[in-house]
């Protein structure tokens, strides 16, 4: 590894919110030509660093150097001016602009009257796109809220890298991608920084960071607390430093016996649109069953149109052996269902950021906590404690906002919530995405447990790890229909990718191979 | 101790507007003796109460997220119907006919409002001013051939005009409307799912609420709100007219977003709502006191809007 002078540095970087220290006297250095992950829970400060590096936050104490001089940055726009941008884990894209106006927002190029010159921009678009080596299938003149969320993450990439920036910050910018697009953004990543770039990388994917990073910084409770060269550290030491305590494993065992009991869900011939092509599916209480494959291929859908969130759907849905015929989640809870949908998007479907912990953890249940329309307030505080106590959730106390807590306490807020309302179902959309390890496998011990005691739960995942660790069978879709089911032995990471990418025929037999014309778009 | 924890459990706005209230007080009492007299302060509610109800309703409305415009002639409309069919016979059931028909009025221009937000999905901003112009076009219709009554009903005339052990009935009906609305709002299962629909909708109908109700039932809370003022301010005036709505649509919304209230829906209290009224009530006699003319009122009412709009805009959390 060649030695680079450090070309960013922080000393004594401290930042408080309120009472908390999300940074403490932070010492910190990159260099040029490297890629540097930044590793850590949520809450270790992670973010809160790349907010003062961006210029989203100014710290209350401590300087930062740019190639030796003291900085300080007054907003973004005066941090990309000095050459650092940031992609940030929310999406900053704007949904009504064009995939070309979004790349350029910053910098369109001009004709020479001085007005947006909508042809160069929209070539400097394709160009970026294409440099990205991502670009295919993204119509640079195409509304962004068409695209799926996996091509929109590759805009907000792309929208950085067109500012040619010197320091390049990635906060959990992969989380969204799809497996095929997270190579080509790889490859990109690293001949930037072969051209000398200084890329700071968090992510919560660890063999990302194995594949990709030169060094590692660990950070835990606002503190820098290791940096060390990629690879001389292992898998477990590094979750070690990240937690500060060693962890023994992070699923939990499965299940030796199959469950017997007749099926709480069973789905024939669903279809919707172009989206679902006929989904046909079963699940017994006890189950775990893991939904996956590439983005977009109607996971989301299934488990919408499950939760009767879809209209116009056609096939049948049977709920513990009837037919389901309900509108909405307010028709799944009820007690003939006992349905519950965990979202996809905790910080706008799942929860309400500026109410507090009490009234997100009780919204579902309120019909059942209350008299002739009156809250029952004792039986109320009660399910509040039940709740937090269940699923360990860290907070001062049930009245602060929901906003103020950690990702990972807001989803198990989530979780709560719907748990608190006794469901027989639990449909979970990619519910550990962005979450730290510990909060991860807290998550999947309550899974298992749950199931243990006699709950189906159906669960979309994009990580394969998750697919692997805590599912009974898996469900890989492509185009609208389950391509393979594979459990056992069979569920592996090959199998999975291979499935995904309409590779195989594979050994479930449930469903025959997508057209060929299909195939060839998954090939091309 | 009780009086401390009780004024410190109020919000920030709430206080802050008690404040400005105190001063304007102190300032107008230096000018004006009568100012600071029991009389002229128990005068102020009696004028605040007929905003006071306007603005409960408006709050409902404005919690979700959503804006009633259909106020004025809500209003008018709900008085008009309700003096024209104003009996004449000694019969209480009967003479009071007009005074349900009213409130009825309201009640049905509320849940005509709510379907269309609600259900067809038009912003509300549009609909209910929609909904404002057709009641006007028909009120002026209906009303245009005929000569129609409008006296008000015995009860109509008490509770507007009337006093019970020294403070006006009206006053007592604002209490009796804004316990009403406290109570809904923070011990009732629809209060918090006024907040929760208001704060962010599609999270709402995820954590499996119906929102299209809870739209409807805030929609038709505000028409029965307006419908109540009608009655009183006809009892107040002795008649309904035209254009009696007019002045209560801007102070309305003036008042809840002065008292705290996001336009954007999911935060506000009702004591800053009612701190709101009372503060508009006073802007607006002092104004008249020092005759300004009514324009300059309104520009009063506009400025202060945009004003607080801008304040708490602000002073909101950057989240």
């Amino acid at each position: 590894m060649t030695e680079g002078s450090s070309f960013l540095a922080l000393t004594d970087v401290t930042k408080t919110y309120g009472g908390v220290n999300a940074l403490k006297s932070v010492c910190f250095e990159a260099r040029r030509g490297s890629i540097h992950a930044i590793l850590g829970e949520n809450g270790a400060g992670k973010s809160t660093l790349m907010k003062v590096l961006a210029g989203v936050t100014q710290p209350d104490s401590g300087a930062i150097r740019l190639q030796g001089d003291n900085v300080t940055f007054a907003n973004p726009a005066d941090a990309a001016a000095k050459g650092i941008v940031c992609i940030f884990q929310e999406l900053s894209i704007i949904p009504d602009l064009s995939v070309a106006e979004n790349i350029c927002l910053t910098q369109p190029p001009k004709t020479a009257f001085g007005l947006i010159d909508r042809k160069a921009q929209d070539r400097l678009a394709a160009r970026v796109l294409k440099q990205m080596g991502c670009g295919e299938g993204i119509d640079t003149r195409s509304r962004c809220a068409d695209l799926p969320l996996s091509k929109r993450q590759i805009v907000e990439i792309a929208k950085a890298i067109v500012q040619k920036p010197d320091v390049l910050i990635l906060d959990e910018a992969t989380s969204a991608l799809t497996a095929s697009d997270v190579g080509p953004v790889m490859d990109l990543l690293r001949r930037m920084r072969d051209d000398g770039a200084c890329i700071l990388f968090i992510s919560h994917r660890m063999h990302e960071i194995e594949a990709l990073a030169d060094t590692c910084s660990v950070f835990r409770n606002g503190e820098h607390v290791s940096t060390f060269a990629s690879g001389a550290k292992t898998h477990d030491e590094i979750v070690q430093l990240m937690i500060g305590k060693p962890i023994s494993q992070v699923y939990p065992d499965k299940p030796a016996e199959v469950p017997v009991a007749p099926p709480y869900l069973d789905i024939h011939d669903l279809r919707w649109g172009d989206q679902l092509k006929g989904v046909s599916l079963s699940l017994r209480p006890g189950e775990i069953v893991g939904l996956g494959g590439l983005d977009g291929q109607g996971q989301q859908e299934v488990l919408l149109a499950i939760a009767g969130v879809l209209r116009g759907t056609t096939g049948t849905v049977r709920i513990n052996g009837r037919p389901a015929v309900h509108r909405g989640p307010k028709g799944g809870k009820g007690s003939d269902m006992r349905i519950a949908l965990i979202p996809e998007d905790r910080k706008t479907q799942g929860l309400f950021l500026s109410l507090s912990v009490r009234d997100n953890l009780t919204v579902s249940m309120l019909d059942r906590l209350s008299r002739y329309a009156v809250v029952d307030r004792p039986g109320e505080k009660a399910l509040v404690g039940r709740m937090i106590d269940l699923l360990k959730i860290k907070t001062d106390n049930a009245d602060v906002a929901v906003g103020t807590l950690s990702g990972g306490n807001q989803q198990k807020v989530v979780l709560a919530k719907w748990l608190a309302t006794d469901p027989k179902l639990l449909l979970l959309m990619d519910p550990t995405r962005g979450i730290d390890v510990g909060t991860k496998q807290e998550i999947y011990r309550l899974l298992r447990r749950l199931a243990g005691d006699g709950l189906a739960i159906l669960f979309h995942s994009t990580d394969y790890d998750e697919l692997i660790g805590l599912c009974d069978r898996a469900l890989i879709m492509y185009d609208g229909r389950v391509a393979s089911t594979l459990s056992g032995p069979s569920l592996n990471e090959h199998n999975i990718l291979s499935s995904a990418l309409n590779l195989s025929h594979d050994n479930s037999g449930r469903e025959t191979a997508a057209p060929t014309a299909a195939l060839a778009e998954g090939l091309a | 101790m009780r009086a401390v924890s009780f004024v410190t459990s109020f919000d920030g706005p709430t206080k802050a507007i008690a404040v400005a209230m105190l001063l304007l007080l102190a300032v107008g009492g230096a000018y004006y003796h009568q100012f600071l007299s029991p009389m002229y302060l128990m005068q102020q509610l009696q004028n605040g109460a007929f905003l006071g109800i306007v603005a409960a309703g408006a709050m409902m409305v404005i919690l979700l997220g959503h804006i009633d415009l259909s106020v004025p002639w809500t209003i008018t409309a709900s008085a008009t119907l309700a003096t024209a069919l104003v009996g004449t016979s000694p019969e209480a059931l009967v003479s009071e006919r007009g005074l349900v028909a009213g409130l009825g009025a309201g009640l049905l221009i509320g849940l005509i409002n709510g379907l269309g937000v609600a259900y067809l999905r038009i912003p509300s901003m549009i609909w209910t001013l929609v909904t404002n112009n057709i009641i006007l076009g028909v009120c002026v219709f209906y009303s245009g051939f005929y000569a129609l009554r409008s006296q008000p009903s015995p009860v109509m005339s008490a509770l507007g005009a009337g006093q019970l052990f020294g403070i006006p009935c009206a006053v007592l009906v604002w209490f009796a409307v804004s316990a009403a609305i406290v109570f809904l709002l923070r011990r009732s299962r629809t209060g918090r799912y006024i907040y929760a629909v208001g704060t962010h909708e599609p999270a709402a109908y995820l954590s499996g609420i119906d929102t299209r109700k809870v739209i409807v039932f805030a929609f038709v809370v505000a028409g029965l709100c307006s419908a109540i003022a009608g009655m009183l301010l006809t009892g107040y005036a002795g008649q309904s007219y035209q254009r009696m709505g007019d002045p209560y649509l801007l102070p309305g919304i003036a008042a809840v977003v002065l008292g705290g209230s996001s336009l954007f829906g999911g935060r506000g209290s009702y004591s800053g709502t009612v701190a709101g009224v009372l503060l508009i009530t006073l802007i607006s006699s002092m104004l008249s006191i020092m005759q300004a003319p009514e324009a300059a009122k309104q520009i009063c009412y506009g400025v202060v809007i945009i004003l607080m709009v801008g304040l708490y805009s602000r002073a909101a959390p950057a989240n």
